[in-house]
């Protein structure tokens, strides 16, 4: 049953936001929606950047006062 | 999720997949002869395993032009290493040991130990591609060393060390002579019926054999304590119940290594730094071009940290390592790449390829190109390299 999971790296620097997704997104299954909440401009990207080269789908950026969410959804044919 | 495709492995410096084959040849001693090794006054089950035993111990042997009752078979290289070390300084009559500042963790941890114990290290400096001073080598040694102990070839950068002439400068000075040959063993010859080393440190877990199992070479005579003691395994040299299978294996390895296939791997790690460095900007070559283990390659990427280069690789289902701080166990970064003179920077960005049997070219081609992708985007977004602009 597909879900949302909250991965919060408030505070931490690269790497270590891109190691907590990935944590996520192995951890995953099928139709999951991951919110990756942090502050680290550079992670943001790197995050983004993975979601690419992993073929997952992006659903949004929110950014509010310094931190972001990028919300990744796992597609169903994974 | 499953975030693993068909791996391009890229790590075989680390470790290397098995061989099916060594696979094949270990299965009989562990489901037909089973036993320990027994004398010949046993039962057959057990003379065989020890005749399988040294019929492995005979084709390293051969491989390094020793005499079979020079290889004593332990757990791992750095057992090896611990035995070789260890076991000299305290079988020595001196106080004192020389090492150079880029062995590998268990060489260099292994002299802090006897640091630690009363025993006086030299660490030799080496220069900007990793090669050890030998005019400090020839001032460092005094009446009191015991033991040189400098690797055949680096495990991070390559660097292939002269050893023919430190052998011969230690066998001239009275010393005895250690090599870490973890990186060279089965890629380049080692032949110590010419070359006067010692003690030779080898494994087959760089060369698709299997893991929890190497040899110490120890040269006829050498004055060495037993470290593991037990029963009167490997000629009282190594106490434990003997790991048969592994031993095979480790033979079946050492059968299977092949020059031209050590030829296609050195091709391809020349394809692969040529691609990198003439399509890549920015990037440094750590280690000599030519003098280097056949199967490694190892570069610095500018602005970039390490870390992401392994993470985005990764995500591409390329795997390779790197000297940067956080990828490693001790959280420090390449004491290789500092000792070569390269700054924490250097260090970070570095990236480490290495070669093995079950690589391609066609590998190599989608490397340099994921490569080239991964380190574009990370470049966008680097922080040092904004900084540059």
């Amino acid at each position: 049953m597909s879900g949302t999971k909250r991965v919060d790296v408030l505070g931490e620097t690269c790497p270590v936001p891109l190691v907590e997704t990935r944590k996520a997104i192995r951890k995953s299954s099928p139709g999951d929606i991951i919110d990756v909440v942090g502050n680290h401009p550079e992670s943001k990207e790197e995050i983004s950047m993975a979601v690419d080269e992993l073929g997952l789908e992006l659903l949004d950026i929110e950014e509010e006062g310094g931190n972001w969410t990028v919300k990744i959804k796992i597609p169903e044919d994974r | 999720m499953d975030m693993q495709k068909d791996t391009i492995y890229l790590d075989n410096g680390a470790s290397t997949k098995t061989d099916k084959k060594v696979l094949e040849a270990m299965k009989p001693y562990m489901f037909e002869t089973y036993a320990v090794a027994t004398s010949d006054f046993a039962y057959t089950m057990g003379i065989e395993a020890k005749e399988a035993l040294n019929e492995a111990r005979e084709k390293i042997a051969k491989e390094l032009k020793g005499g079979s009752q020079e290889i004593i078979f332990t757990s791992c290289a750095t057992e090896s290493n611990n035995l070789a070390l260890k076991g000299v300084a305290e079988k020595g009559d001196g106080d004192h040991i020389v090492i150079s500042k880029i062995e590998d963790f268990p060489v260099l941890n292994t002299a802090k130990t006897l640091e630690k114990r009363g025993f006086d290290v030299t660490y030799l400096d080496v220069d900007e591609k990793g090669f050890v001073d030998i005019e400090q080598l020839k001032d460092s040694l005094k009446d009191e060393t015991v033991l040189v102990s400098i690797q055949h070839g680096n495990q991070e950068i390559g660097t292939l060390q002269d050893v023919e002439k430190i052998a011969k400068i230690c066998e001239e000075e009275d010393v005895l002579y250690h090599t870490d040959a973890t990186h060279t063993f089965g890629r380049l010859p080692i032949d110590v019926s010419k070359v006067p080393m010692d003690l030779v440190t080898v494994s087959p877990h760089t060369i698709h054999g299997p893991r929890g199992t190497a040899a110490l070479y120890i040269r006829e005579g050498t004055p060495i304590k037993k470290q593991m003691d037990g029963g009167f395994q490997e000629n009282n040299m190594r106490a434990g119940v003997e790991n048969i299978p592994g031993a095979v294996g480790f033979a079946e390895a050492v059968d299977l290594i092949d020059e031209e296939e050590n030829e296609r791997i050195r091709k391809m790690r020349d394809d692969l730094i040529k691609g990198i460095t003439s399509d890549i900007p920015d990037t440094v070559l750590n280690g000599p071009e030519k003098e280097r283990t056949p199967q490694n390659a190892n570069i610095t990427f500018q602005y970039v940290e390490g870390e992401s280069i392994t993470l985005h690789l990764d995500m591409r289902g390329i795997a390779v390592s790197t000297g940067s701080a956080c990828f490693s166990k001790s959280l420090e970064a390449s004491h290789v790449i500092l000792g070569i003179g390269g700054d924490h920077e250097r260090a970070h960005g570095s990236v480490r390829f290495t070669f093995g049997r079950f690589n391609n070219e066609e590998q190599v081609d989608k490397v340099i190109k994921d490569t080239s992708e991964v380190i574009e985007r990370l470049r966008e977004i680097s922080p040092l390299s904004k900084k540059e602009e």
